[in-house]
């Protein structure tokens, strides 16, 4: 695959000389020579991929001056891979794509597992720490009085659909994201990101349970999300209404279900207090029968 | 083949608890919530059978404390946004039956569970001081001073079930043993589901 990817390194099998000038007029790697090359002047015949060392050697051999982690590194890589997640899948060949419009090697992609699974991860984490902004701004708006506070149900949903909305430039390709995520080794990262933003979501909602509601509150949203998201993969109406309708449908159940469940409280409690009163009843009727 | 898995940092939308230790923090606030919800049950049952004798009042006034209590850990779980335990409506029953149950013992049976239950919390809390005290005591300093007030009440609630002859209790060393065992258990699994 990496061989495919790097025009120039097909390149190198030539002889010295055409590698030399081939070089000087590279494509897409011109605009910088650091992990490619360490010296203008002598080639290795074989391009081992650079493993994840963090710092470059320039064109002289100068210690590049911002130094970066490889942490940064890979983010940087992988938010540039989204660019050619619609074209390519969340694969290999998008990050290797991301790669290279960095100006780095394409095997840089060899940094990351072949099933793409930290793009996704990368995009996951991304999106949620754009809905945690989007939320804090409105938290901040409410308390300065510049907007309203919604109401609960309408809360989730604008929560959720704009959480959503963040799929669209890639909905032709998230089915592929979410089997993906549900691999084994994923598993664990992906449950971890979806708690924390489903967790957050009910934080700025103003859930502020501390009891068994915190469970339930967050397992129901957790099931509205995912079928919702799921309803938006099949759903091909303009806008994706149909979807919208469905969150709302399903956050007013929701709503019920806590209402519902009040009600049931109460009349049980009431169905106790008739049962003790009948008892009551009951044994003081019996001396009384005792007595005639 | 591609190098070794890449480990992408979680990005933690937790804002304003930076620079806390927060696993650590976590557990203490979970495990701290659960007992004193556990506590309040406990003087629940024992209410519920004792209420109308001669220890009613002092009961009434230690439940009233645990009261306080657990408002106090429901606005720090709050605001340090930590989960509570899982166990939650299990020790609501375990608790009350205990209290009920010691209850039936007479009241020095109350009294002696009172012991046993308020000695294992106030270690639980001494041991949980000198872990912050270890970590930043400027850091946690808000939350140092609640533990240390808490376990100074759990202390004082330990000696007034001494001083109402819970060590005169039917079997006090058997049932203190068993309590102990049981609050044990109870911290480990709350701390960490």
């Amino acid at each position: 695959v990496r061989c495919q990817l790097s025009p120039p390194h097909r390149a190198l099998q030539g002889s010295a000389v055409l590698r030399r000038v081939s070089d000087e007029q590279k494509e897409p790697l011109a605009s910088s020579q650091q992990q490619f090359d360490s010296h203008p002047t002598t080639h290795q015949p074989e391009q081992e991929p650079q493993g994840p060392r963090p710092s470059y050697t320039g064109q002289g051999g100068q210690e590049s001056e911002d130094y970066e982690s490889e942490e940064q590194l890979q983010h940087r890589i992988l938010t540039a891979a989204l660019e050619f997640v619609p074209e390519h899948g969340w694969t290999a060949e998008a990050i290797a794509e991301g790669a290279k419009t960095l100006g780095l090697s394409a095997a840089a992609a060899g940094m990351f597992h072949s099933d793409g699974s930290e793009l996704i991860l990368h995009f996951v984490s991304q999106c949620n720490t754009k809905l945690s902004e989007l939320l804090e701004q409105e938290q901040k708006l409410v308390q300065l009085g510049e907007a309203e506070k919604k109401p609960t149900d309408q809360f989730l949903r604008d929560a959720v659909q704009a959480r959503l909305r963040m799929l669209i430039p890639y909905i032709e390709k998230w089915p592929q994201a979410l089997s993906i995520l549900l691999l084994p080794h994923n598993i664990p990262s992906s449950l971890n990101l979806l708690t924390s933003m489903i967790d957050d979501i009910w934080h700025y909602a103003g859930d502020q349970s501390t009891d068994f509601n915190w469970y339930t509150r967050r397992a129901v949203l957790t099931g509205i999300y995912n079928t919702t998201e799921l309803v938006m993969m099949q759903d091909s109406s303009p806008d994706f209404e149909d979807t919208w309708r469905f969150l709302e449908n399903r956050v007013a159940d929701a709503m019920n279900m806590g209402n519902t469940a009040n009600q049931v409280q109460s009349t049980g409690e009431a169905v106790v207090q008739g049962l003790m009163g009948a008892a009551v009843t009951v044994s003081n009727a019996e001396p009384s029968r005792a007595v005639r | 083949v591609p190098a070794g898995g890449v480990s992408l940092r979680r990005c933690s939308t937790r804002k304003g608890l930076e620079g806390l230790n927060r696993p650590v923090i976590d557990r203490i606030i979970r495990v701290d919530h659960a007992g004193e919800y556990g506590a309040n049950r406990i003087y629940a049952g024992q209410m519920a059978v004792l209420g109308r004798s001669s220890v009613g009042p002092v009961i009434q006034q230690m439940w009233n404390q645990e009261k306080d209590h657990l408002k106090k850990f429901n606005e720090l779980m709050v605001a340090y946004r930590v989960r509570p335990t899982v166990l939650l409506p299990f020790w609501n029953v375990a608790g009350f039956v205990l209290g009920a149950g010691s209850a039936l013992l007479g009241k020095k049976g109350a009294m002696a569970c009172t012991v046993a239950v308020e000695e294992s919390i106030s270690d639980h809390y001494n041991s949980q001081i000198r872990t912050l005290m270890e970590e930043d005591p400027e850091k946690y300093k808000e939350l140092l001073q609640v533990i240390k007030q808490f376990r100074d009440d759990e202390r004082e609630h330990h000696d007034i079930g001494l001083e109402h002859d819970a060590e005169a209790a039917p079997a006090y060393s058997v049932l203190k043993t068993a309590i102990q065992l049981g609050c044990k258990a109870a911290i480990f699994l709350s701390e960490r589901i």
